[in-house]
């Protein structure tokens, strides 16, 4: 089982990242932790010792009042592996603590899908995604697909991606394509032979085999990243390695509608 | 649930009535055809002939065992006011034929309040935007005055994307149902755009509203996508997803920040360059 960190807050994202998770319970088997950081203004924090702990218990019982709401609105039937956790601080920082000590294998938030990339960019390169090692997934929308596609370029080492993706979907019953990015400027999406995939894409494809996993679709596509993302509709989640700047390959994943689960190398972490 | 239709003997409004006829299939309305004329005193024979070829047309696309509404004759046609007739036949559900005469946008907005109707359909001429019969106020008038939900049917090519723009306005069961209604009819893959405010109780209502739209659909087995922008954004936004999609403008009260942003010259603007049809729903 994949012990897995759900975060939530009482709003649409979270509302939308309970259910896709509910719905990921049917393709993977997760040990599912939900947990909750109520963040009160600096104005309101009071005092030490015995006086803080009173506070802080409660604002805790306030942040639990809003898992309990959540879930009982939601209601999924995914089984929770132990009791909500509401801690008491910045969300960041708690957020990176529990996963460093709970030893999680995946981290899911919700992220509302936006127009605008900037807010995308900002959680790629903010301290919770820079700082945990393990898979991220940031749950877009709620797409009921059976697919799932690995995002290949010239630019993600087909190892990462397929070692650490296989971590998340390798037992899972998710049928798994590839879809392989290639950069251009025009006004549609185009289908090109499966050649033009070059290298990354045959070592993506062998390293799939050697993991026991049957490609169904290999694509690769070229266009603007706007079109692409269009294109990845029709997927559950694109899995990708995590982009390390601003990129071309970013800007794909800041588009998509679908799921995006982040991959990174845990050797170099 | 009651669907008005204004129809004149154009192309545009014959090009309608399948689509009428697929939506009233699916929510078992009762329909209302409505022809304008200019006289006041005798009822045009040409306006009773082009409704009678439209509630023939309409009622082709039902197989005879499963048409809900009642087969008329043209002879009953009554006057129930100076320059106001009609003929109506019940069956399951109602149908009606009214003339009227006056102006087209004037009686499709009264008549459309009078009956109480939850929609109003119309299609409109694309050569200089969006005209009826060369006048381009006509759609935009309807879609600005008009008490309920309008359908201005632009192409009848099946789209393949309905974006659903709304803002923390209350949204209505009728009007969600009809959005519904479209993605099923068009097979069509749904948008909810949510357009954000600065003020966060108003961010936080209108989140709450996708929420409850995302639930209504996913629980109806509609995938719905979600998505915010900004208001900066939005009229850039419509503009660019009406090229391939149906947009669906969630006009709310006087609070709502979509009915402030799309003054009427937006809707004007939206009416003319949108390539799809255009829903203004209340």
């Amino acid at each position: 089982m994949l012990k897995t960190l759900l975060y939530i807050n009482e709003d649409l994202a979270s509302s939308i990242a309970l259910r896709f998770t509910d719905y990921l319970s049917r393709f993977v088997n997760l040990s599912l932790f939900i947990a909750h950081v109520e963040e009160p203004d600096e104005n309101e924090q009071v005092g030490t010792g015995w006086v803080r702990r009173t506070w802080e218990d409660g604002v805790a019982s306030s942040g639990k009042r809003l898992v309990d709401r959540m879930l009982r609105t939601e209601n999924i039937n995914c089984s929770l592996a132990g009791r909500p956790k509401v801690f008491v601080g910045e969300m960041e920082k708690e957020m990176i603590l529990e996963l460093r000590n709970g030893f999680y294998q995946l981290f899911i938030k919700g992220y509302l899908d936006s127009a605008n990339p900037e807010p995308f960019y900002d959680l790629i390169s903010s301290s919770l995604c820079v700082e945990t090692s393990c898979p991220m997934l940031v749950v877009k929308n709620l797409s009921l697909s059976k697919k799932c596609a690995l995002l290949c370029a010239d630019s993600v080492d087909p190892r990462v991606l397929v070692e650490q993706s296989m971590k998340v979907v390798g037992e899972s019953s998710f049928e798994i394509d590839i879809v392989y990015f290639k950069f251009q400027e025009s006004s549609q999406v185009q289908i090109l032979d499966r050649r033009e995939g070059g290298n990354n894409l045959g070592e993506t494809e062998s390293l799939l085999a050697a993991a026991g996993k049957t490609v169904v679709n290999t694509t690769v596509l070229t266009g603007a990243p706007e079109q692409v993302s269009d294109y990845l509709k029709e997927y559950a989640l694109v899995v990708s390695t995590m982009p390390k700047r601003k990129s071309i390959h970013i800007h794909v994943l800041a588009h998509s509608l679908a799921s995006v689960l982040l991959v990174r190398d845990t050797a170099q972490k | 649930m009651k669907i008005l239709v204004a129809l004149d003997g154009k192309f545009y409004s014959r090009g309608i009535v399948k689509e009428v006829a697929r939506l009233s299939e699916s929510t078992l309305a009762d329909v209302v055809f409505l022809g304008v004329q200019d006289s006041e005193t005798e009822v045009s024979q040409s306006q009773q002939m082009v409704l009678h070829e439209c509630q023939q047309d309409l009622y082709s696309y039902f197989r005879p065992d499963e048409l809900p509404y009642a087969d008329f004759s043209l002879e009953k046609w009554q006057k129930i006011a100076s320059g106001d007739w009609k003929v109506s036949a019940t069956g399951m559900k109602e149908f009606t034929l009214r003339i009227r005469s006056g102006s087209v946008a004037k009686a499709v907005v009264d008549v459309a309040g009078e009956m109480e109707c939850d929609l109003v359909v119309l299609g409109c001429d694309l050569k200089h935007g969006c005209d009826w019969d060369g006048d381009m106020n006509v759609p935009l008038r309807i879609a600005e005055d008009a008490p309920c939900s309008v359908l201005v049917i632009k192409q009848s090519g099946n789209t393949r994307e309905i974006v659903s723009i709304l803002d923390q306005s209350e949204v209505h069961q009728e009007a969600i149902e009809m959005v519904n209604q479209l993605v099923t009819l068009h097979s069509a893959d749904l948008t909810i755009v949510g357009v954000q405010e600065k003020n966060e109780d108003k961010k936080d209502q209108m989140e709450q509203r996708m929420v409850e739209l995302l639930k209504y659909y996913n629980d109806r087995a509609v995938s719905a996508w979600a998505k915010v922008i900004n208001s900066a954004m939005v009229t850039d936004y419509v503009t660019e997803s009406s090229q391939n999609a149906i947009i669906a403008l969630w006009m709310g009260g006087k609070q709502s920040l979509l009915k402030r942003l799309f003054s009427h010259s937006m809707v004007d603007k939206l009416l003319n360059t949108s390539k799809s049809s255009v829903f203004i729903l209340r």
